[in-house]
């Protein structure tokens, strides 16, 4: 693109030009910084290289021996151009603040003035009776600009922003197709071409794709991969998860619903927990059931991979070994979890016999439990 | 006051000094780019199809960089110098814009730029080299 080559070129003229060799170092291990929280980077170079320039030109006059700078730090020059780039910028935001309060919308010499004169730019103090024109802002500028020797910035600029003429969808008339219905006129945007048997290819022209809008649910798949394949210097296109091709509607499957009678007979076998547990779980098994668990267990249990998380097809016999139980238990849900010491003592010792005594039962199994998780409520 | 009863009148005529200044900045170039300056008042809300206005602002702009400059330049050149050992070189100082000069040029003006003094990047950084651990 014309703009990026012209920052580059700008970018290396400025690295040569006006900055010292104290800034030369530093230079190529900052660039990459700068152009990160620097959001305009054209504008934001172009400031720098006037601020150096205007810089480069003051001189203090000491016995009659100019003296000037001779080299930036590369910091300091940065500093400036940023002070710089607020000043006007707050001058603009006050004089558009003071035509607007005088009912205009466009500014005036006057608000500038004003501005100025509210930034303290100016030495004189501002008087409410005195004119504006005799305000010791103008006196200022007008006197610098008699002193001050004149210096053109340096390099030749084109008009920026560059404003890219967006080309409209074409019309009916103008493609020379007819509208498909009666209510549609001709000076309306023609619709785009739906393809739908060429998928993988690349179909109608890309322009055509890009300046349409989603005319349907076919062409949103194909822009990005069109975008990527053409604009292959974008090399953040191909990586950049949210511009990648979104899935495809196709059927997915999905395991059934396992049946409720087969995981509680499972859930009694290995458990041994009193069926009056279990039926309180019915409705609560399912939901957990399609909530995949955790890694380690379906590593545990030698379940096939499944490529990208999608669910597999058919019954997963293997994953009865766990049981998930939320539900009205008598006794508190923490002390389930091995280990847990500091749970006992919350308790009354009226209680802690008969936990001791159902704990010891699930001894047995208490290796599945334990090794869910401390996340896991029992 | 005379000067009250002016006032109505004399914003017409002090104007002059202004608008005559206006005329004359289609002259003097100045060192910011029209386009450049046109952009950042853009961005902050104040448009204007006059040139002259955009030029007002340039060199009002410039004036101040060139006073912050000239402030820091000072403050360079009241630093007394190293000391150095050959004689000659004493007098060829380079004056270099550092961020010590301009944030105390900038201070008069209001404006606080403290710049750290080094860049923490790791654990031993700023500790007194006698006192580091190696």
């Amino acid at each position: 693109m014309v703009l990026h080559v012209m920052l580059g070129e700008l970018v290396s003229l400025n690295m040569s030009n006006g900055v010292g060799e104290g800034g030369r170092s530093q230079s190529r291990e900052s660039h990459g910084k700068r152009e990160l929280f620097q959001g305009n980077d054209f504008a934001y170079v172009l400031a720098r290289m006037a601020v150096a320039q205007i810089c480069e030109n003051v001189e203090v006059n000491v016995s009659q021996k100019g003296v000037r700078f001779s080299a930036f730090q590369e910091s300091a020059l940065d500093t400036l151009t940023g002070v710089a780039v607020q000043y006007i910028q707050s001058i603009g935001k006050s004089a558009q603040f003071y035509a607007n309060v005088a009912g205009r919308v466009e500014g005036n010499s006057l608000d500038i003035v004003q501005a100025l004169t509210d930034l303290g730019s100016g030495s004189g103090v501002s008087d409410v009776e005195c004119c504006l024109g005799d305000s010791g802002i103008v006196k200022d500028v007008i006197r610098y600009t008699g002193e001050a020797e004149e210096v053109p910035f340096v390099y030749a600029l084109p008009r920026f922003p560059i404003n890219k003429e967006k080309r409209g969808a074409p019309s009916f008339s103008e493609v020379g197709a007819e509208p498909p219905y009666e209510h549609i006129p001709v000076w309306l945007p023609a619709f785009p071409e739906t393809n739908v048997g060429t998928i993988e290819g690349n179909g109608p022209s890309l322009p055509s794709i890009q300046h349409s809008f989603n005319g349907g649910g076919l062409e949103v798949l194909k822009s990005p991969k069109s975008a990527r394949n053409s604009t292959q210097g974008e090399e953040e296109m191909e990586g950049n998860p949210f511009l990648a091709a979104p899935l495809r509607f196709v059927e997915n499957e999905v395991s059934p619903v396992v049946r409720l009678l087969e995981l509680s007979n499972e859930v009694v076998g290995i458990s041994h927990v009193s069926d009056k547990h279990t039926s309180n779980n019915n409705s609560h098994i399912p939901v957990l059931e399609a909530s995949t668990p955790c890694d380690d267990i379906n590593n545990k249990n030698k379940l096939s991979e499944s490529e990208d998380g999608k669910k597999k097809g058919g019954a997963r016999p293997q994953q009865t070994l766990l049981c998930f139980k939320i539900g009205t238990l008598k006794r508190p849900s923490c002390l389930a979890i091995k280990g847990s010491v500091q749970g006992r003592r919350w308790f009354q010792e009226g209680e802690v016999k008969r936990e001791k005594k159902s704990e010891t039962e699930e001894n047995g199994e208490r290796f599945d439990l334990a090794n869910l998780g401390p996340d896991v409520v029992i | 006051m005379n000067h009250g009863q002016q006032s109505g009148e004399a914003k017409h005529e002090d104007d002059p000094a202004l608008t005559e200044f206006l005329a004359s900045l289609m002259d003097y170039t100045p060192t910011i780019p029209d386009d450049l300056v046109e952009h950042y008042l853009a961005k902050s809300g104040f448009q204007c199809p006059d040139v002259r206005l955009i030029r007002l602002v340039a060199v009002a702009t410039q004036k101040f960089v060139a006073d912050v400059a000239s402030d820091a330049l000072q403050h360079c050149k009241a630093r007394p110098a190293p000391v150095v050992k050959d004689k000659k070189q004493q007098k060829d100082k380079r004056l270099i814009l550092t961020m010590e000069d301009l944030s105390k040029a900038l201070r008069e003006y209001g404006v606080n730029v403290k710049h750290p003094e080094y860049f923490a990047d790791s654990p031993s950084t700023g500790i007194d080299p006698a006192t580091r651990e190696e």
